[in-house]
């Protein structure tokens, strides 16, 4: 049965960082711009965690904003 | 000779088919007929106007340590279950080894609003392995267990500390594959897991910290024995649900295992979360993984004092962060002026007027009688205060122990949970059973079902309703003796009045250990329970039966 697509994720590797993160998910962007829109796309990660921007091996990291 | 016979009562049987007026004879500890029963018995129970069904299972529980010193798990037995399932949310209490159960305390203490007197006080800790957990428990048990282990503790046993620092090595995935073999031999029904857990000095609880292919790994063990997985995802966000319900998906998928996920909320805020996640679960049924969505019954409500820490101030950390405090340390916060104008502040512009107005004054502790039952909103302008500056002035004019109830904190629109609740592919659950002591009483859902969506909606019928909590819950967690009114299954049994089963109000009881506070609401219309044939609840007593088991 074909899934109705739904927001594309990708989850940190071991000791990813999030310029890593976002090159790898986003690598025709620059990196500033990529690490940018990872960070505006993961609110749950980025703003309200503490420490903001920790990323755990389990995370669900957005890679494009919500569907509209 | 029958053991017992159930007589003349409306048989409901668990599998969601039509009741029917019959007996129920019980011979030792199982079922042994079901329908117009010939014979005598030792004991005969009437049960005409009443129905008979098969024990209500809990599969969302926390009574890991309440176990210890009350196999009851008071007072859920009263409610007519007759199954739960704790170690939910990845924290067991085994494994574990001596020197790692200050720490694990403390993620229940905070993830689970238990006392630190529940674990100190109360029983011999004594096991470090799942079989001796299992052992501990056993001695007393009068409602049967179905005992998940946590991952974070399994976790934390293969990593020490760094199960909250890093990945895991490939030795340390197979050696908690190991142990969870182990685990699972000793009769655990399966793996929790958590992605939005804390431990109590804030940081991410030791489940967080793995990588998909660790949980890969111990799925693939799961498989093995073909046993549950549970978690909890991130709630507050449909998104990332829908996230999590693909991984689990995949994983249900590989290694043909049956996973849950807890809790689901229906809020007006978010109206369409619910109806999003359900239809991904359908794709994903209609793929044919096993996901399955637990939904409790009742409304979201809360009750807080400034006695104790509450999850209640998660939106306010600055408060939070205070009322965790010792109570020196604590009262000396709230009467310094400076810290009292930031926590105000903290509250909104308009002095926490919608945030907090809306709060109720309980009673049941040192609040004076004028003004119990009034909002903190009608109170706060009595005395010309902003709300935020009310609740601390009338907390620490009665000793902080002032209870507050915030009673409008979603799930409660009963048209749009009704059929949610009756949907199919809904596991009905997530009582957090033993968990949130004084926050909420986690006892009464089952009663809640029939007196609010058998009853008063008509969400689902009779049949239905018994069919979500026995038979049906029975089958997703492999329960393969329990769950119906069937000859030669566990003799289960609850006995309870359709017209009036219900859940009592929701009281403070101090009967935990170290005279701790708890929230708890006693049952009405359940009239007889039995546990494995043997009669464990009868005219509103406990009996001295002791028959429950670890099943598996």
């Amino acid at each position: 049965m074909q899934l109705t697509r739904q927001r594309r994720f990708v989850t940190p590797g071991p000791d990813e960082t999030v310029e890593a993160l976002a090159l790898r998910a986003l690598p025709d962007q620059p990196v500033e711009t990529a690490v940018d829109a990872i960070k505006s796309w993961n609110l749950h990660i980025f703003a309200m965690r503490k420490p903001a921007g920790l990323l755990l091996g389990s995370d669900v990291v957005f890679v494009e904003p919500p569907l509209s | 000779m029958f053991d017992v016979i159930v007589r003349n009562g409306l048989v409901v049987d668990g599998s969601g088919a039509q009741a029917f007026k019959g007996d129920v004879a019980v011979k030792d500890g199982r079922i042994a007929a079901v329908g117009a029963v010939q014979g005598e018995a030792r004991q005969e129970i009437d049960a005409g106007g009443r129905v008979v069904a098969p024990g209500f299972i809990d599969p969302h529980t926390h009574f890991d340590v309440q176990l210890l010193w009350d196999g009851a798990a008071r007072p859920a037995l009263e409610h007519g279950v007759t199954c739960i399932v704790p170690g939910n949310c990845s924290l067991s209490l085994a494994p574990l080894r001596a020197g790692d159960r200050r720490q694990v305390v403390g993620m229940f203490q905070q993830i689970e609003e238990m006392p630190p007197e529940a674990f100190t006080t109360a029983f011999d800790w004594s096991w470090e392995d799942f079989a001796g957990y299992r052992a501990a428990i056993e001695k007393a048990l009068s409602i049967n267990v179905a005992p998940l282990v946590g991952h974070s503790v399994i976790r934390l046993w293969v990593m020490g500390p760094a199960s909250q620092q890093r990945a895991a090595t490939a030795d340390e995935i197979a050696a908690m594959q190991d142990l969870l073999r182990e685990c699972l031999a000793a009769g655990a029904v399966g793996l929790s897991t958590s992605f939005v857990d804390t431990d109590e000095n804030g940081r991410p609880v030791p489940s967080r910290f793995a990588q998909f292919e660790e949980l890969d790994a111990l799925c693939a063990v799961l498989g093995e024995f073909d046993r549950m997985l549970q978690c909890v995802p991130e709630f507050f966000a449909t998104d990332i649900t829908i996230a999590r319900i693909d991984q689990l998906a995949e994983l249900s998928l590989k290694h043909g295992i049956t996973t849950t996920f807890s809790p689901v909320f229906d809020n007006a805020a978010t109206p369409d979360n619910v109806p999003r996640i359900m239809a991904r679960v359908e794709e994903q049924f209609a793929r044919g993984a096993k996901v399955w969505p637990q939904m409790q019954t009742r409304p979201l409500d809360l009750s807080f004092s400034f006695l104790r820490p509450s999850l209640y101030f998660a939106r306010l950390p600055r408060w939070s962060r205070i009322l965790r405090q010792d109570l020196d340390v604590k009262l000396h916060a709230l009467r310094d002026p400076e810290t009292v104008a930031k926590m105000v502040a903290d509250a909104g512009p308009d002095g926490g007027d919608k945030m907090l107005g809306r709060l109720i004054c309980r009673g049941g502790d040192a609040a004076p009688a004028a003004m119990v039952g009034r909002t903190l909103r009608d109170i706060a302008a009595e005395r010309g205060q902003s709300c935020a500056q009310a609740l601390i002035d009338l907390s620490l004019e009665n000793g902080l122990d002032v209870a507050f109830l915030d009673a409008s904190l979603g799930h409660e629109n009963s048209e749009r949970i009704g059929p949610m609740l009756a949907h199919p592919l809904v596991h009905i659950g997530a009582s957090d059973g033993g968990a949130h002591l004084a926050s909420f009483s986690t006892y009464g859902d089952t009663g809640y079902l029939f007196s609010e969506f058998v009853r008063k909606t008509g969400a689902m019928s009779l049949e239905q309703a018994v069919a979500k909590i026995t038979g049906e819950t029975a089958d997703i967690w492999g329960l393969k003796d329990r769950g119906r009114l069937k000859p030669g299954l566990a003799a289960d049994i609850v006995v309870f009045d359709p017209d009036t089963i219900d859940r009592e109000a929701e009281l403070p009881a101090f009967d935990m250990p170290g005279d701790g506070m708890r929230y708890v609401r006693a049952a009405r219309g359940v009239e007889t329970v039995l546990v494995n044939g043997q009669i464990a609840y009868a005219d509103g007593a406990y009996t001295a039966a002791r028959a429950g088991v670890v099943c598996v």
